[in-house]
């Protein structure tokens, strides 16, 4: 490949080549940042000013006090698969990417954690441990590619946060570059909960706002003794969602409990792992229990018990690990899915109290309406994690505001039912503006303050979490 | 904030015949962008991603770029190039992606158009003219090629030559090829010139033709020898239509559809008269099954390509659906298996070649992780892009288990590359096709002298 030396003038270019190590570290003509114009979330696409490839914590320590010193505004990208913008450079950002920092620093069985370098890719965790019987619990879909900082960053979910939890409940310890290129240690050695205010929670989900992760030590967990899925198919939804709320009332805790609707099952149908499942039922459930061996197949007997007598029209436990592989895998390529039946698509990301299950999709489905376009719906259902994915196309003036506004109405449903406007894949621009639906102005200027801690020149990111100020200027004020 | 907002201004408006800045014959088709929803999950599939970390060099990033110029945002030119022509067209991408993006093929299509828009320069255009065009289609020239490389092997040049290390003279690259090049022997082609049907032993079941390939017929005729005894050994009569050329597979993936075009044409007609084509060179054999994409806008060939390719089937996969027979003879010996791309990802033909390796009486199968990683072979790849190459050669060969004696494939592209990485590396496996191994069995079963 090229490898031409640097050709502009621009003494920053230069500059930051010199930090990283040359013209294979950096990226700065039209055509190469291109690439980054944008991650996950296309809707808004700015060009970078320079990609830079730090190769450890120094460089990326001397990159962020040269754009400090330079009044140069920069972010941190993982793999761009946020679905938020959260690594959009909104303000022709220097993107600091992570990615050639992928190295499993090391394994420690014993005291069950792991340190990683933030571009260690999510799967390649379990993939590492699983000979030796461990595995690490959070698992979003995007896991195949998205970085554990990235995870960081927006407190990934996945489809068995049900019972392990999200991202922020399997952080034991994190390297950080501040915004000033300063770097510290949170969450030394591991120990849980030392005295203080909690950073490690703080910067968890700060969405790449408040430093720049360059170390992680995770928690990892023993391999389940024995794990059992069903998959169940239901005439109508609320008989689905009916059996959602029975499970979790009869005080199961299933690994996971995940929900497609119809339009959801053409898609994953048409793409790359179809299952064969019947195309005219509203709904499917994909339930998976796991722990000790001993209870397993009574909490199954319980599952199937429940889904028929809240109608369903088949259900059937996987047979062995290659069905339980394929009924996964046709699940977690879902969102990628869409592109078999849609150009385009926006995923939501709104939470809601789980009775309200079978009202809010009946609002969505009136949005879909509304709007004239498609919405198909993936979701994590045992936490009320909801995935409405609108499907549109770009290309057709006008309807990338239609999706726009129907994606924020949806959030206003679950808002308005007592819910939250994300629950796993971050605000970043997306959702800014919607925050102000479960904040008031008072509330906002309260997070940007402590921002402003961290990132007093708000170079880091700038743009992204927050709405912007306008009104909430006139509340300081005032 | 406007939607869309670019920093990058709007280009023209498409005139009749142009799709924004690909203005060239043969336009790439929207539709395979169009199904890209930028979701990231190709990345981790691809070894150029993997060894840059740099997102043009991802299939994602590529596309991004491909349709960027239908859309006028950039212009077809040297830096819009190298992402495109650093693609090892392994199609790893496309097995990955939900949405069944065919990166591949969008690749190849804007080759198409960029070699339209800047022709090749320098050694390049050499290197692409001397055996795109004049060695690989003529079939006697390539004789004459293997014919001076059995000289240069016969004569004691090559020994005289690794001796004298005048190999040193040569670039690392092509001294690198030169040590790993096989024992060139007789082309069945040739040496079939004058027999219509190689008959079946005992009943005939089936009639079948057979690609013999081009550079696969001249350095590696062993192994087309092998295939024919295999499947006349299965009940199959076979042929080799003598009018027959070059898939065209290197051209296209270089950019030149015309001359694949051309390629096509000959061999669905030389072939236009059997219901079977047996191929045993994966990239071939991808080749062939896409000969329509090449006639999407002709609808008379198209139609004739559909009906070609749908007779096109690969060795391992026409053996384990019409049945064979389980060699009697004990191999003894541990393997282990690579996915050539374009037989796991371009043809979806992963389990059969296992099955028939695993079948063979004394093989035992170990696992190599990413078995369908790209070895870096790709065509004429390690000769264009040799840095490249032999890094995801490197990322291969640390795959490659340890205790394994043979590491067979089902393609001669990859069996030179992976050859060269057991020679660079300093491993000591041999590599083998797997209708070889077959074969052996077979042999050693009727008590013919064994491989050693
Ligand atoms: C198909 C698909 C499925 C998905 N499924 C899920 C899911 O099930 N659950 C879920 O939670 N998410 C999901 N996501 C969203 C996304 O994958 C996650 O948000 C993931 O954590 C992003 O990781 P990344 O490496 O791609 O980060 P990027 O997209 O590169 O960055 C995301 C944000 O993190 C910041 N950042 C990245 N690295 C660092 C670092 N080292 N230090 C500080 N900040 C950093 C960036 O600035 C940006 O703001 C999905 C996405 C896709 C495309
Ligand atoms: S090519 Fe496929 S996997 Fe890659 S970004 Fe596009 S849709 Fe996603
Ligand atoms: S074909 Fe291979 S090298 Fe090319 S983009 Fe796809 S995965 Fe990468």
């Amino acid at each position: 490949m090229r490898g031409k030396g640097i050709h502009t003038n621009d003494p920053h270019i230069q500059a930051l080549a010199r930090i990283v190590g040359g013209e294979k570290s950096i990226l700065y003509k039209k055509e190469d940042l291109l690439a980054y114009d944008c991650d996950g979330f296309t809707v808004h696409r700015h060009l970078p000013k320079a990609v830079v490839f730090p190769k450890n914590t120094e460089e990326v320590a001397a990159i962020v006090k040269y754009c400090h010193e330079h009044d140069l505004p920069f972010l941190a990208r993982g793999a761009g698969t946020g679905l938020s913008g959260g690594a959009i450079p909104l303000n022709g950002e220097v993107i600091i990417s992570l990615v050639r920092m992928k190295r499993l620093i090391s394994v420690d069985l014993e005291n069950r954690r792991a340190v990683v370098e933030p571009g260690f890719v999510n799967l390649k965790l379990t993939n590492s441990i699983s000979d030796r019987g461990y595995y690490y619990a959070p698992d979003p879909s995007s896991q195949y590619c998205c970085t554990i900082g990235g995870n960081v960053a927006e407190n990934a979910g996945g489809a068995h946060c049900l019972k392990y939890g999200v991202t922020t409940n399997h952080i034991l310890g994190l390297e950080v570059v501040l915004p000033n290129g300063e770097i510290v240690e949170i969450g030394e050695n591991g120990i849980p909960d030392p005295p203080g205010y909690d950073l490690l929670g703080l910067l968890t989900g700060s969405e790449g706002t408040l430093g720049i992760v360059t170390k992680i030590t995770v928690r990892i967990l023993k391999n389940p003794e024995a794990k059992q899925t069903v998959l169940a198919y239901f005439d109508r939804v609320a008989d689905a969602s009916q059996a959602v709320s029975d499970i979790i009332s009869a005080g199961m805790v299933p690994a996971a409990l995940e929900m497609m609707d119809q339009t959801a099952i053409e898609a994953v149908e048409a793409a790359a792992f179809p299952v064969g499942h019947p195309k005219d039922i509203e709904a499917l459930l994909l339930i998976e229990v796991d722990g000790i061996s001993a209870g397993i197949a009574e909490q199954i007997e319980a599952i199937l018990h429940i889904c028929r007598q809240r109608n369903v029209r088949e259900v059937k436990v996987a047979q062995n690990e290659q069905e339980r592989a394929r009924w996964w895998a046709n699940r977690k390529t879902g969102f990628g899915a869409m592109g078999a039946i849609s150009p385009d698509y926006l995923v939501q990301d709104g939470v809601i109290p789980r009775s309200k299950l079978p009202e809010v999709l009946q609002q969505i489905q009136q949005i879909s309406q509304k709007y004239g376009l498609r919405i198909a719906n993936i979701f994590h259902a045992g936490d009320g994690n909801l995935h409405p994915l609108v499907l549109f196309d770009a290309e057709k003036p006008g309807e990338t505001e239609k999706a726009l506004a129907a994606g924020s109405e949806c959030l206003q449903a679950c808002a308005a039912v007592g819910g939250s406007i994300t629950g796993e894949h971050g605000v970043g621009i997306e959702k800014k503006e919607e925050m102000r639906f479960i904040f008031n102005d008072e509330e906002i200027i309260a997070q940007t303050n402590i921002r402003d801690v961290f990132n007093p020149k708000n170079l880091l990111n700038a743009g992204k979490l927050f709405p912007t100020p306008g009104r909430c200027v006139e509340v300081k004020k005032g | 904030m406007s939607l869309r907002e670019s920093d990058i201004k709007q280009g023209p408006v498409c005139t009749p015949g142009s799709l924004g800045n690909y203005l060239w014959n043969d336009l790439p088709d929207p539709n395979k962008w169009a199904d890209c929803v930028h979701c990231g999950m190709c990345l981790e599939s691809c070894p150029t991603y993997e060894q840059t970390g740099q997102e043009q060099h991802s299939p994602r990033g590529r596309v991004h770029l491909m349709k960027s110029v239908a859309e006028g945002k950039l212009e077809i030119n040297e830096d819009f190039i190298d992402p495109i022509f650093a693609c090892l067209d392994c199609r790893a991408c496309t097995t990955a992606c939900p949405a069944d993006v065919d990166v591949g093929g969008l690749i190849e299509e804007v080759r198409g158009q960029i070699r339209q828009a800047i022709p090749l320069t320098g050694w390049k255009a050499f290197v692409s003219k001397f055996f795109l065009q004049g060695v690989f289609p003529h079939p006697t020239r390539l004789h004459a090629l293997g014919n001076l490389l059995k000289l240069y092997q016969k004569s004691g040049l090559q020994k005289l030559a690794r001796k004298t290390k005048l190999i040193h003279i040569m670039p690392q690259h092509l001294a690198d090829m030169e040590a790993i090049l096989p024992e060139i022997s007789e082309p069945v082609r040739k040496k079939y010139k004058h027999v219509n049907v190689i008959k079946a032993k005992g009943e005939t079941k089936h009639t079948v033709a057979l690609l013999t390939g081009c550079v696969m017929d001249v350095m590696f005729s062993d192994i087309n020898e092998a295939t024919i005894r295999v499947l006349t050994r299965n009940g199959n009569d076979v042929v080799i239509p003598q009018n027959q050329t070059c898939c065209g597979a290197l051209h296209v993936h270089a950019g030149d559809r015309e001359t694949g075009r051309e390629l096509a044409k000959q061999n669905i007609e030389a072939f236009q008269h059997v219901d079977r084509v047996i191929v045993n060179a994966a990239g071939c054999g991808c080749m062939l099954k896409e000969y329509p994409e090449l006639f999407r806008n002709d609808p008379v060939w198209h139609e004739k390509a559909e009906e070609f390719s749908r007779k096109v089937e690969d060795i391992s996969k026409y053996l384990y659906d019409t049945g064979y027979e389980i060699p009697k003879a004990q191999l003894n010996t541990r393997i282990t298996y690579h996915d050539a791309c374009h037989l796991a990802h371009g043809q979806g033909i992963r389990q059969e070649p296992r099955a028939i390796l695993s079948s063979i009486p004394g093989v035992e199968m170990v696992y190599m992780p990413n078995a369908d990683r790209c070895c870096g072979s790709a065509g004429i790849y390690n000769i264009t892009h040799p840095e490249m190459a032999g890094a995801v050669l490197k990322s291969k060969m640390e795959n490659v288990p340890e205790d394994v004696e043979l590491i067979s494939m089902g393609n001669p592209g990859c069996m030179l590359q992976m050859a060269m990485g057991v020679l660079k590396h300093g491993r000591n496996q041999k590599v083998v096709h797997t209708v070889q191994l077959l074969d052996w069995a077979y042999q050693k079963e009727e008590g013919k002298e064994d491989r050693t």
